[in-house]
């Protein structure tokens, strides 16, 4: 199935850790928003649709979309929003671009740290009729998945501590003056604190346009939308082989068709996944088709995934260096972005032309999404 | 942005709602959702595997006592391995997401969307509290707002510019629950007279009781196709040739003053989203040209506005007296909420899905015993947040 | 077979601190410190913004300055409540918006000062365009609680 019309990324701003107290939730979305739109070289009158990605329980809203929409510049605009996912603002608002309909959307999703436990929020997202009294939150359910894995793969611990350190380096590599030290997060068997880090707060906000706008501006470098995939896993934790990811399968597969994408060993040059743990990215290699579980360990050795190797994973550093829980996904999506236009910073990889994106949200990640941008 | 006309339509093969009813002991949400699915699936004539994508409507998490509930909906929807995503535009919810799944299809990307959800309203204690929560929690949350007292202000603006009274709200009220004592799915069925409603307790003045929804629960769900794909099947549809969305001002101080772009008696972005949704569907001249609408008022005042945003009637005001001459009803020349509408039915997360649902089977020849005769073409629209984030659309046979 | 239905008690409770910026900040110092109301105007349309915001939602540009505004305003919205909602004041209770002087958009606040046994009466009391004035807590804490309105 082809796109009506073929979308692009035109402007990224990418905040992965907003530290200070000195302005409101509203004024930092405001500022993203501005940023990605100064990025693409636009106003916001050339904006004609925005998509927010917001959670009401981490805003403190009970419907978040409201105050986002001044900042956003959804006044006077039509604006949507996807509270299941940050991803899923990205994905609403390229299938509108893709329709024809709307020549460009704003997409901005935010994390704050205003709650005061995270756990608290998060577990209000378990049913009150089997699991709301079980301290059932997204760290325990990752836990829960590294246990899965390691119960089918006895060394798979060995293997998240290898992603965790890679990632970290790559973090201090894209990140020479970051605006926070990362904070180890608490441990929760099996994850030790090496493998989780605290919440902080973030913002990101990307610009799409559609083939004619980017034709009558000029714009300059468009990250094109090759394919997009995105999937859910089963509700209930008790469903789901926590070791495996048939959802991001399934989303893989549905982006790789779209893209054409035969080999994904070979096919791209740069991926970013969100490891909510080093296991998700363990998990997130064979469900990509990256490296089917049994060849991990060779192409780890080998290198492949880490800075100079044959596959770079999270060039940003990914999760483990900033994690702006709520909107990872749609900020995985921005770093590809940023790379194929080749406006990514000091982790920019040298000619990279086409990128895979993976984003996962929720329990162990029950949402999963895959998206392939390219720069022609 | 070219209209519809240019490229391959969407349509509605599918409709299933609850019958509503306050509390629903014996269900629990996913029930309801998959209560409102299954005759929906089965309208369609179609099997899980035909649906590519589901989008899910659920509006405040607080509402159903679930953050991200919608996760807990992916059985209800058959949505384990598909594409899902889920959108919360408060009361325009519903519609926001038949918009959203509307979209799936008109990118070339899916060919068949299913979308769905319910509320429970009746189990959050109530529903003002969680309501008062939308409000920002710098300048205006230590204020008493919900979206009674908001409406309530609303209608004060209205009655002093277009001197409408607490009679003409209580007619709006009377006219509905009549339509909805013919309609099945709806909540509040029982027939009320002017003096009732008048003597009902005041909650915020001037809404009194029979001024306000009910807080309902039970589920909604609609099946949409490409036009290709039920050409292919040889399926039966209704189309949606116009959609739109549109907010104003979250501020609602900024809604009066000095010379508000958006007044707070008026629903201005409703107009602006009719505006749109009229272009694509080439209608010039909707007083003329609708046949049916399935208009959002939860409160029979704004019953009043949103027929003036929907450019039914020529002036801003003049839908109170065209109301009560009849013109507007079962009957009359042009019925709005001939389903009862949100005055009689409010399951939030799903009541703006249920316009869209109810206009479609106007023009579908299904409405059942409260039937608009000879209707081809509808419009339904939703509001949400505090009256600031609305949806509309057009529908025809 | 009848099924015993049951029922699970759930509270949702979460403490929320939410930052408020400096334009916010500055307003409520000014309320604590000073009884003083301000708003920001927007350098595009000219509007004096009331509450004050760091940015206009209608131009997207940042405000550039502040304005003193009121005491004194007018009505522009009121409604009296006489129902009880959990976590909500006590009824019966009148609040609404005010314009007041020097600005053009409307701040909440209660209304204190009417009777409201009879609604239609206190309708009148407190129509649209009557003349309030801002009154002022004794102690204050920089809250939009310091404050309400009062008919001249």
């Amino acid at each position: 199935m082809a796109y009506r019309v073929r979308p692009a990324v035109i402007g990224c701003a990418i905040r992965p850790a907003i530290i200070g107290r000195d302005r409101s939730l509203e004024e930092i979305i405001y500022d993203i928003s501005q940023a990605a739109l100064a990025d693409a070289g636009l106003v916001i009158e050339d904006i004609d649709g925005i998509v927010v990605g917001c959670n009401d329980q981490f805003d403190g809203r009970a419907i978040s979309v409201m105050m986002a929409s001044g900042p956003t510049g959804g006044v006077d605009r039509d604006i949507l929003s996807t509270p299941s996912a940050s991803e899923h603002a990205f994905v609403l608002g390229a299938l509108r671009v893709a329709s024809g309909h709307f020549s460009t959307q704003l997409v901005v999703s935010w994390s704050p740290t205003e709650a005061s436990s995270m756990s608290e929020a998060q577990r209000l997202g378990a049913d009150p009729y089997f699991h709301r009294a079980l301290p059932l939150d997204e760290l325990s359910a990752h836990a829960l998945q590294a246990s899965a894995l390691n119960h089918v793969w006895p060394n798979a611990w060995v293997f998240a501590e290898a992603v965790a350190a890679k990632n970290r380096r790559h973090g201090a590599v894209a990140w020479p003056d970051p605006p926070a030290r990362p904070r180890a997060g608490p441990a929760r068997w099996p994850l030790t604190e090496r493998l989780t880090t605290q919440p902080v707060t973030g913002a990101v906000a990307m610009v799409l346009a559609g083939e004619s706008f980017v034709a009558e501006h000029s714009c300059k470098n468009p990250a094109w939308l090759h394919g997009m995939g995105w999937a859910t896993e089963a509700a209930f934790l008790g469903d789901r082989d926590l070791a495996l990811a048939p959802a991001l399968v399934a989303a893989a597969r549905q982006a790789y068709t779209e893209a054409g994408v035969i080999d994904p060993t070979a096919a791209f040059d740069v991926v970013e996944i969100t490891d909510a743990t080093a296991y998700a990215e363990l998990i997130a290699y064979d469900a990509l088709g990256l490296a089917p579980r049994d060849t991990i360990a060779a192409r780890m050795a080998d290198g492949w995934f880490a800075r100079g190797g044959r596959l770079p994973v999270n060039l940003s550093g990914g999760v483990i260096t900033f994690n702006p829980v709520f909107c990872t996904g749609m900020i995985r999506i921005a770093e590809i972005a940023n790379q194929v236009r080749g406006c990514a910073g000091p982790h920019q990889l040298e000619g990279a032309r086409l990128g895979l994106a993976h984003a996962g949200s929720g329990f162990a990640m029950q949402y999963q999404s895959a998206i392939v941008l390219g720069a022609s | 942005m070219s209209g519809a006309k240019d490229r391959d339509r969407v349509g509605i093969i599918g409709i299933g709602q609850s019958n509503f009813r306050s509390r629903r002991d014996d269900a629990s949400y996913p029930d309801l959702v998959r209560e409102a699915v299954v005759p929906a699936m089965l309208d369609a004539k179609l099997d899980f595997d035909a649906i590519d994508a589901v989008v899910y409507s659920l509006s405040p998490d607080a509402m159903v006592g679930i953050g991200n509930a919608e996760r807990l909906g992916v059985d209800a929807v058959g949505g384990r391995n598909k594409r899902f995503l889920r959108i919360n535009t408060g009361g325009a919810t519903g519609i926001s997401s038949v918009t959203a799944a509307y979209y799936h299809i008109a990118s070339g990307v899916c060919d068949v969307v299913l979308t769905a959800g319910a509320d429970k309203v009746g189990e959050c204690g109530d529903s003002q509290t969680v309501l008062n929560k939308i409000w920002d929690p710098t300048y205006e949350r230590a204020l008493p707002l919900g979206t009674i007292n908001m409406l309530a202000m609303s209608a004060v603006r209205y009655m002093q510019r277009y001197g409408m009274t607490e009679e003409d709200m209580a007619y709006v009220t009377v006219k509905n629950r009549r339509q909805a004592a013919l309609n099945p799915r709806a909540h509040l069925r029982k027939v009320v007279t002017i003096d009732e409603v008048m003597e009902s307790r005041v909650i915020s003045w001037p809404i009194k009781l029979m001024d306000c929804c009910p807080q309902s629960s039970g589920g909604a769900a609609m099946v949409l196709a490409s036009e290709q794909f039920i050409r292919d099947n040889k399926l039966d549809a209704v189309w949606i040739t116009g959609v739109a969305c549109r907010a104003e001002t979250y501020w609602m101080g900024d809604r009066m003053g000095t010379n508000p772009t958006a007044e707070h008696a008026d629903a201005y972005a409703l107009g602006r989203s009719f505006e749109q949704s009229y272009r694509m569907a080439g209608i010039t001249d909707p007083a003329n040209q609708v046949h049916i609408a399935e208009l959002y008022a939860p409160f029979s005042n704004t019953e009043y506005h949103a027929i003036d945003a929907a450019r039914l009637v020529a002036k801003s005001g003049e839908s109170v007296k065209r109301v009560r001459d009849g013109e507007f009803e079962l009957g009359g020349r042009l019925p709005v909420n001939p389903s009862g509408g949100t005055l009689c039915t409010n399951a939030i997360a799903v009541t703006a899905m249920a316009r869209v649902a109810e206009t479609a089977l106007q023009v579908w020849g299904r409405a059942g015993a409260h039937q608009v005769e000879g209707a081809r073409v509808g419009i339904a629209s939703g509001n949400g947040g505090d009256h600031q984030i609305f949806g509309t659309m057009v529908i025809e046979a | 077979m009848q099924v015993e239905l049951l029922g699970r008690q759930e509270v949702w409770n979460i403490t929320y601190d939410h930052a408020l910026g400096a334009t916010a900040s500055y307003f409520f110092t000014q309320i604590r410190d000073n009884c003083k109301l301000f708003g920001r105007r927007c350098a595009k349309t000219n509007k004096v913004l009331v509450p004050p915001r760091a940015f206009s939602d209608e131009t997207l540009l940042p405000t550039t300055e502040w304005v003193e505004v009121g005491p004194a305003g007018r009505i522009e919205a009121f409604t009296f409540v006489y129902e009880q909602f959990n976590n909500l004041p006590e009824p019966p209770y009148a609040f609404g918006y005010v314009l007041l002087d020097g600005a053009d958009t409307a701040l909440g606040g209660y209304f204190k000062g009417v009777d409201l046994t009879n609604p239609r009466e206190a309708a009148t009391r407190l129509a649209i365009g009557t003349r309030v004035v801002t009154k002022f807590a004794e102690q204050r804490k920089g809250d939009v609680l310091d404050f309400w309105f009062e008919p001249v």
